[in-house]
């Protein structure tokens, strides 16, 4: 494992660090809040190594410590993510409306099935960094199973037809 | 004047201090009940579940090392039911990961073993996993197997309330779930580390061990730990 991954947070990026810390330390718990805010100003949405060590020094938290908070919530990405997110709901009530045949029909869409994983709980992102897909366990909206989440946008009674067309769709804005 | 709780520990009156949980009060009785992840004068954490007990008006077991005293509980620390938990849980613990005794270097001294012994786990029902997990020998003078770990969080807690180096933690959860140095690096690497050992010898397995022991070698210092421990104030 790589001590860093030579991405160490730029001076805008330091400077950005340092105000959302400044802004939110005084109040217990506020962990959760400063990661989630670093991560979402990030291009790419995800904390890296180097901006965990760096908020690691400006909160006086130690660095498992944080990496325990980085692992455990699936809120927080490791990895880089891709332009548009597309989250398959893998709940029992999505799962028993087809929500398997869903997120296989997407991989293949996407071609994001080479590495053969049937795992029910994935996050994987295209290689040309335009599409990440994600499993999430439960929306709410069981009523409406199965429900896609389309870059937060909340799309019920999904097929496979009209998943294909969003696909599509946001692959068209991006080309244009 | 700090307040007095009655409580009853299998129907024995016992008075404790405002704060104090079930444990200190059924240890004030001179009651044993099971434990891991308990360390004398570290914070309770209620991972192990092997303290539970029966409470009068509560239909679940509780955790004794994390329930407070409170007046008038009845509290029942030993019966068929509770023996028959703490028997799957020990048989969970020994499932999950690899705990083959004859080859550890901790078999004979390890907590988990004893708890096995004395509560009458003489094989188990499930499948074991056995998943093949690393073993970090990076560090100079200790060796962590991951294999041997039960998840106690005793390394976890001494370090960062004791020591206050907070080297260890955990990461991801479920059946994922792993102690990490810093941020998943090889211990040797973990700059907040000051060698000082302490998780070792609080490590109730064969997880934590120092380097260059053969099987039945590692004794650990459990005790002397817990004094060190316990001399700066139980914290609550």
């Amino acid at each position: 494992m790589p001590t860093t991954d030579g991405l160490r947070p730029d001076a805008g990026e330091r400077a950005f660090i340092d105000q959302v810390i400044a802004r939110r330390s005084a109040r217990p718990g506020a962990l959760l809040g400063i990661l989630e805010e670093v991560q979402e100003h990030q291009p790419r949405k995800y904390l890296c190594l180097d901006t965990i060590r760096y908020v690691a020094e400006k909160t006086g938290t130690s660095l498992s410590q944080i990496f325990s908070v980085v692992t455990f919530y699936a809120l927080f990405n490791r990895e880089p993510q891709g332009d548009h997110t597309i989250a398959i709901c893998r709940g029992t009530a999505c799962h028993t409306r087809g929500s398997r045949s869903l997120l296989e029909s997407l991989r293949l869409e996407l071609g994001l099935d080479e590495d053969g994983a049937h795992a029910d709980k994935l996050t994987l992102t295209t290689p040309n960094g335009r599409f990440t897909i994600r499993t999430v366990a439960c929306f709410g909206q069981c009523a409406l199973a199965p429900v896609v989440e389309v870059d937060h946008r909340i799309c019920g009674h999904m097929n496979e037809g009209v998943l294909k067309r969003e696909v599509q769709a946001l692959a068209g804005k991006e080309s244009q | 004047m700090p307040q007095k709780r009655s409580i009853r520990i299998d129907g024995e009156l016992v008075q404790v201090a405002r704060g104090e949980t079930i444990l200190d009060a059924a240890r004030a009785a001179g009651r044993t009940i099971p434990t891991l992840c308990h360390f004398d004068g570290l914070r309770n954490s209620g991972a192990c579940r092997l303290c539970i007990v029966e409470v009068s008006g509560s239909n679940r077991l509780l955790p004794a090392c994390t329930t407070p005293a409170e007046d008038g509980m009845a509290v029942t620390t030993s019966s068929p039911k509770l023996t028959a938990y703490r028997r799957m849980t020990i048989e969970l613990l020994l499932a999950e990961r690899n705990h083959l005794c004859s080859v550890c270097v901790s078999n004979g001294h390890c907590e988990l073993q004893a708890l096995a012994t004395s509560i009458g786990v003489t094989s188990v029902r499930f499948r074991y996993r056995y998943p093949a997990l690393p073993v970090d020998q990076s560090h100079e003078r200790y060796v962590l197997d991951h294999n041997r770990c039960v998840l106690c969080s005793r390394c976890v807690r001494v370090c960062a309330e004791l020591e206050g180096a907070h080297v260890w933690d955990f990461m991801s959860r479920g059946i994922q779930l792993r102690v990490v140095s810093d941020l998943d690096q090889p211990w040797a690497e973990a700059l907040a580390c000051t060698n000082c050992g302490k998780c070792v010898q609080a490590c109730p397995t064969g997880a934590l061990v120092e380097k260059g022991r053969a099987v039945e070698e590692m004794a650990k210092r459990c005790s002397q730990v817990a004094q060190v421990a316990m001399k700066r104030g139980a914290p609550r």
